[in-house]
């Protein structure tokens, strides 16, 4: 088995090697996936004149959604073009028309086509002010995604993460293709390591206002709330995606292990006793199982065990320094961070720990992969640039994009996705 | 009652200890011990009035009280400057480590007033997560070393910074080792 993944690092290294240059965007051929982008025609909308543009123009925003999705490839055109279309297997495209209605909005309307019959496969219109134009073309390409693949994209979804502003780590949260930032704590200790609550209502993080690293949460627009101030020291957060309950490590009685505990009542208990320290828990998609690292075999390797702590197996075997796993969405492999000469990489293997695959190389340190809640990206955070910034790429490593610029941006965490349509500011077309 | 005993045991060798590396040390102890029996001294002066006398018991009151004060902020001063170092992913101490440890120890006997929080901290590679847990660990194993010297558990707490709090910047095995520590934050009980 060693040898088949040696083999692998090798031929994705040497595939890899001369094509990361630091740069914003990396197209990377890792050779070993067999996963089919769909070709996209995209075609700028139709203006009417007059029309001041303050950001990005809708056919610009879909082509970067279509970019960022790992779904697509976008065979952009100035207007209808058959033979380009063809020739680049583009089998649909999208194009619409945007107009100027009373009170400064904007009436913007979209379609997705056949390439061959121009037939109409998608419509949708939305009436919003332009602040709100790149939801209403996230939502309409989260239509196309559901149109084309029958799955539900993340175009909608966001990121929350950690950017140091003046000089103090502060949690923030923007759209997942990195606009529309806003920030959540204003502190001047530390935040980090944000993650959702159920129904993306408010996130879980860590701050040092005591002194001491402690688990917070704060629902948006609501004030922060303290969390089981019983422990002494919390973090590691990871939310059920099921019940809502927060699984944590806590620092208690000399050693670090794994709490679960309910947020509103405050209440938790030890989820495993297991003689060595555990952090960096994780649950799988239907919260029955458990990732988490331990340090039992001297540096740290991740573990999974049942809920109910039963039926412990190791899962990473190769390297002194394997953590912070999380669990696919579809629950058949993980993504990790492992450190090999003082460097971060990230890689993916089955549940077994076999089929690794080594998803970074060669680009500075790259560190806390989290999945979108479809599967097909991860989000990460890498100092190739010489800062550290958010990156997204597809789940086998190619189609590299960088999210983030300015100053330091770190340990990004995904969205679940949004169960109604509000976000979307749909309810304002018509 | 036989703990008490040990303890005491303990204390005495511990004493015996400072007496001998105070000889050794001049320069580190020798100057904080000696302001406070110097400030006792002067009692033998010419009886003026009561006001003038009253005055100046409360000079030499104010001035035993900063030297008092000195002699602490001095101490406190130099078991803050002891930072303890460790190997890379590893919280076991190491010799030095200890020699420096034991003479925190010390001074924590002699001044039982004084309380201790023990900050564990890693280099900056590595996950956030587990460098908490590094963290915690090198804490621990430093407070664990102080209360087999002889400090009591109460006066004690020990919390990890992870990789947040470096020392010294930068992505060099110098910075690397300087932040790979342990160090102590004084409090004085009242």
């Amino acid at each position: 088995m060693r040898k088949t993944v040696v083999l692998v690092t090798l031929i994705v290294s040497a595939l890899v090697t001369g094509a990361f240059a630091a740069i914003d965007t990396i197209a990377v051929d890792v050779g070993i996936s067999v996963f089919k982008t769909i070709p996209l025609g995209v075609i700028p909308f139709e203006e009417k004149k007059g029309i001041t543009w303050e950001e990005e123009k809708p056919h610009q925003i879909v082509t970067r959604d279509a970019n960022l999705s790992g779904r697509f490839d976008v065979v952009a055109s100035d207007k209808f073009n058959l033979a380009l279309f063809s020739r680049n297997h583009a089998e649909y495209y999208v194009t619409g028309k945007v107009s100027q209605k009373a009170g400064g909005l904007l009436r913007v309307e979209c379609y997705l086509y056949v390439s061959k019959s121009k037939d109409l496969l998608l419509g949708e219109s939305y009436t919003i002010p332009q602040r709100e134009l790149r939801r209403a073309m996230h939502a309409f390409f989260d239509q196309v995604t559901k149109r084309l693949c029958g799955e539900r994209g993340v175009a909608s979804t966001k990121l929350a993460y950690v950017s140091k502003i003046e000089g103090v780590k502060q949690v923030v949260v923007s759209d997942y293709d990195g606009f529309h930032r806003t920030q959540i704590t204003r502190d001047t200790s530390i935040s980090m390591m944000p993650v959702w609550t159920l129904g993306n209502k408010g996130l879980v993080y860590v701050n040092f206002k005591t002194n001491r690293p402690r688990l917070y949460t704060k629902a948006f627009g609501r004030s922060e709330q303290p969390l089981f101030t019983q422990f002494d020291q919390t973090y590691s957060p990871a939310v059920n995606p099921k019940t809502g309950e927060l699984l944590f490590s806590s620092t208690k009685d000399g050693k670090t292990d794994l709490y679960v505990g309910n947020m509103e009542s405050g209440k938790a208990r030890k989820f495993a006793y297991l003689k060595s320290n555990q952090t960096s828990p994780a649950w799988s998609p239907f919260a029955t199982e458990v990732l988490f690292t331990s340090d039992r075999g001297g540096g740290p390797q991740i573990f999974v065990m049942g809920k109910d702590g039963s039926d412990l197996r190791r899962v990473t075997f190769m390297g002194r320094y394997n953590e912070r796993a999380s669990w696919s969405p579809s629950g058949d492999r993980i993504v990790y961070t492992s450190m090999d000469n003082g460097k971060m990489n990230i890689y993916t293997c089955a549940l077994d720990g076999s089929d690794i695959m080594q998803l970074t190389n060669n680009a500075g340190n790259n560190e806390h992969p989290t999945w979108s809640p479809d599967g097909k990206l991860i989000a990460f955070s890498s100092n190739r640039s010489g800062s550290y910034q958010i990156y997204i790429m597809r789940f086998d490593g190619a189609n590299v994009t960088r999210i983030t610029q300015g100053g330091e941006n770190t340990a990004p965490t995904w969205s679940w996705f949004y169960e109604d349509n509000s976000q979307t500011t749909k309810e304002g077309a018509k | 009652m036989k703990h008490i005993a040990k303890l005491a045991i303990i204390s005495c060798a511990v004493c015996l200890a400072i007496v001998g590396c105070s000889k050794k040390e001049p320069p580190k102890t020798e100057p904080t011990a000696e302001p406070a029996p110097a400030a006792e001294a002067p009692a033998p002066q010419p009886v003026l009035n009561a006001d003038s006398l009253a005055a100046e018991q409360a000079r030499l009151e104010a001035e035993r009280l900063e030297a008092e004060r000195a002699r602490l902020e001095a101490l406190i001063n130099q078991i803050m400057s002891e930072d303890v170092y460790f190997d890379f992913d590893r919280f076991e101490l190491t010799e030095k480590a200890k020699e420096l440890l034991a003479q925190v120890g010390e001074l924590l006997i002699k001044e039982k007033r004084f309380t201790l929080t023990i900050e564990g901290h890693t280099d900056a590679r590595g996950t956030e997560d587990y460098n908490f847990t590094l963290g915690a660990k090198r804490a621990m194993k430093v407070k664990e070393f102080l209360a087999a010297y002889g400090i009591e558990n109460e006066r004690m707490e020990s919390v990890s910074y992870g990789k947040e709090a470096p020392k010294a910047q930068g992505e060099t095995e110098e910075a690397y080792s300087q932040n790979r520590r342990a160090n102590f934050r004084v409090n004085i009980k009242q």
